[in-house]
């Protein structure tokens, strides 16, 4: 038997080498996407079998005779035992956003192979393993989140530095997301439209929920899906009718409708908007993505993008800089995302019933989250590149006609025609496909190609193009509007101490204003990101990008001091490997993004240019030019984050090393567990 | 067949915890008290409440 065992893991083993060997050196002839799909199924398999379980058995010693805060602080609300695999579905739930979505889809400007080697790679030896080792520390500290844990472990600075990249990223994170919207319904009045009836039909759902079936939660998502079923068909109805002008609207009047919306949403009662909207997505989320599985293995599509297009020496149209950092830094929710963090030490540690249910939950879902990433370069990769191109490039890069764009696409060995353009536009109900910037329509297009291809076939196109887009939009709205909710919360929360009515949820004023100033901050940006001419992805995303990886580096940062208060050095290279990582890349990201001589790429290079322009007078020229500081000015402070944090985690570290500083860790007392099997 | 119905069984159960229907039945259970629409409007802010203090992941 453990012959037979051994004789397995070898051959998954030499599976793994194969399939990532074949598409890393396989050169000029197109992949299957089955080879991707092989690859990481078979990494990841390896990384839960030997790494997640070294870690779980000699590291961390998880022991099921220990009581979890779930049973000793059992409540019935948040603390409570869960089967593991009930909590690993809630917990992918809540760690799967547009991140790894998008994410794979701007990378793939540099072809199919640095994004996935990133993302198997990046999430078995980073993504998961923070992931896990911060679920561990919280379900040992009875569920404490990331902060708490960073002021314990660290000091108050790195809890106060933790609590300051929260609602940094959360304005950036508000306004990339918001453009990503914008980008994708520009012009599209079905689009639009399917969007825009989601609101009432969240509304109904909500007085549904409240008044006529109170506590049907399942029943009333089940009408809401259909209901949003039956506004994809309308969009079709309305695109193709005397109302498409009244849905067909452009960038800045979408921003702009999106910046009321979230003001709107973010003031209502949680149970009219948001809370049955984000039911309904996280049902449909959860399909999408089990479909968008069953998809990629069913149909297995040849990939068209090439394992390394020419931009990787950083001159791509998607967004500028070379593979180095900033595909690390773009792709980030699919291998290490430091948002997860929050989510470890959030609701999932208060319900996990056994402690070696971390490793299935903590490393498990991570893996899961990174296979959706797999799964949206494959998306990605499997259209022209010189349609991926006409897609997401932005008019500032590719020129401000079809014509010019196609010829300039054409020009990078990439062919594509306008007559192939409208063709696939009409294909899909869309007036154009050109200069959709941001990820979402190259998705959509992807997924409805694939799905088209599993069932309905062309004719159905349209419908999985918008299906796809209403996908993506119906939880970039429920992250919209919850965002601003916390990022309020967090506000008030700091005003208290100047004005005490500031900082009460319940009064009107304090809420409008708190509310106002949080809208006013992404939406700043995501105004910015319309306006710029490079498409504002090119500097939003990495923004983002930078902002959630220093999340992340602080995660480690915390990891690796509990590893060290645990073990001493013995294990601190789990921990330290990521994070030495982390740094590098996000340090040179940073300071390339501030004072790369490239205009594309450095903010200040982007001013001087402005500056030598003849329009610089303009009052346009001087937004941008403004902008263009803010962004460096921000960057710079995302950088003054990592140093501080850094430099406290290096103090603390050489302290316990030293014998200096108490090396007293800090969990709760070990309790003999009493749970009954039946109990779970 | 009995492994399709079980499986059938874990994807309503885990549909049921996303939904908070689960949360609510514990709720009840907790605090011995029957469903009611006012009971589900307590229970639903109270979770709320704490739910959407927290952000949501990108």
């Amino acid at each position: 038997m453990i012959f037979l065992r051994r004789l397995f893991w070898l051959i998954v083993a030499f599976a793994a080498a194969f399939f990532l060997g074949g598409i890393a050196l396989n050169r000029g002839e197109r992949i299957n996407s089955i080879w991707l799909v092989l690859a990481a199924a078979c990494t990841y398999a390896l990384g839960y079998r030997f790494y997640a379980r070294f870690i779980a058995v000699r590291v961390m010693a998880l022991n099921d005779k220990r009581a979890t805060p779930s049973e000793r602080l059992r409540n019935g609300h948040d603390f409570e035992p869960t089967n593991k695999w009930i909590v690993f579905g809630h917990h992918f739930a809540a760690i799967a956003g547009p991140g790894p979505l998008v994410g794979p889809v701007l990378a793939a400007q540099f072809g199919y192979l640095p994004g996935t080697l990133w993302i198997v790679i990046g999430a078995v030896l980073g993504g998961a393993v923070q992931d896990f080792i911060i679920l561990f520390a919280s379900m040992r500290r009875d569920g404490k989140s990331l902060g708490e844990m960073a002021r314990e472990e660290i000091g108050k600075v790195g809890g106060f530095a933790a609590l300051f990249t929260v609602l940094l990223i959360m304005v950036i994170l508000l306004a990339v997301v918001g453009l990503v919207v914008v980008n994708a319904l520009k012009g599209s009045a079905w689009g639009t439209f399917t969007i825009a009836a989601t609101m009432p039909v969240a509304v109904l759902m909500g007085l549904y929920l409240r008044f006529w079936r109170p506590g049907k939660v399942l029943e009333c998502s089940a009408l809401g899906f259909v209901l949003v079923m039956a506004s994809i068909f309308g969009g079709q109805w309305v695109a193709s009718s005397p109302l498409a002008p009244w849905f067909t609207w452009s960038a800045m009047s979408l921003a702009l409708a999106i910046i009321a919306y979230g003001f709107v949403a973010s003031a209502l009662p949680v149970w009219l908007l948001l809370a049955p909207r984000d039911y309904l997505s996280t049902f449909v989320k959860l399909g999408v993505v089990l479909l968008l599985g069953i998809g990629v293995l069913f149909v297995h599509p040849d990939l068209q993008m090439p394992a390394f297009t020419r931009f990787v020496d950083g001159t791509g149209p998607v967004f500028a800089g070379k593979i180095f950092p900033f595909c690390f830094i773009t792709i980030a929710c699919g291998a290490v995302s430091g948002f997860h963090a929050l989510i470890s030490s959030g609701t999932t540690p208060k319900m996990i019933a056994k402690e070696t249910n971390t490793l299935p939950v903590g490393y498990g879902s991570m893996l899961l989250e990174s296979f959706v990433a797999i799964m949206a370069m494959v998306a990605a990769c499997v259209m022209q590149p010189g349609v991926y191109f006409a897609v997401n490039s932005p008019a500032g890069v590719v020129g401000a006609t079809p014509a010019a764009a196609v010829a300039k696409i054409a020009s990078w060995g990439f062919p594509v025609s306008v007559t192939e353009m409208s063709a696939l536009a009409h294909s899909v109900g869309e007036q154009t496909l050109f200069y959709r910037t941001g990820g979402a329509p190259s998705l959509a297009l992807g997924m409805a190609h694939i799905f088209a291809q599993t069932g309905g076939g062309q004719a159905l196109i349209a419908f999985w193009y918008h299906f796809a887009i209403m996908f993506e939009a119906l939880f970039i709205l429920t992250i919209i509007d919850a965002g601003t909710r916390v990022g309020r919360f967090m506000l008030q929360d700091l005003l208290r101490h100047f004005s005490a009515p500031l900082g009460r949820t319940s009064w009107m004023p304090g809420v409008i204003l708190t509310s106002a100033a949080v809208v006013g901050g992404w939406g700043y940006f995501l105004i910015q990101g319309v306006r710029d001419p490079l498409g504002g992805i090119n500097s939003l995303w990495p923004l983002f990008g930078i902002a959630n990886q220093l999340l992340a580096a602080i995660a480690l940062c915390v990891g690796t001091t509990i590893l060290l208060k645990m073990h001493g050095v013995k294990y601190m290279w789990i921990t330290c490997v990521p994070l030495a990582w982390l740094v590098l890349v996000t340090f040179t990201a940073a300071l390339e993004k501030i004072f790369s001589p490239v205009p594309a790429i450095g903010f200040l290079a982007q001013v001087d240019r402005l500056q030598a322009s003849p329009a610089a007078a303009t009052l346009t020229t001087q937004t941008l030019i403004f902008n263009a500081r803010l962004d460096a000015a921000l960057c710079g402070i995302l950088l003054l984050m990592v140093a501080t944090i850094l430099i406290d985690s290096f103090r603390v570290w050489y302290g316990l090393l030293r014998g200096t500083r108490q090396s007293r860790v800090a969990e709760a007392p070990f309790v003999i567990s009493q749970l009954r099997a039946e109990e779970i | 067949m009995s492994r399709i119905r079980a499986f059938g069984r874990f994807v309503m159960e885990l549909l049921r915890e996303i939904g908070d229907e689960n949360a609510y039945r514990r709720h009840l259970t907790v605090h011995g008290r029957a469903h009611s629409g006012a009971e589900w409007r307590r229970f639903s802010e109270e979770r709320m409440r704490a739910k959407y203090a927290r952000a949501k992941c990108c």
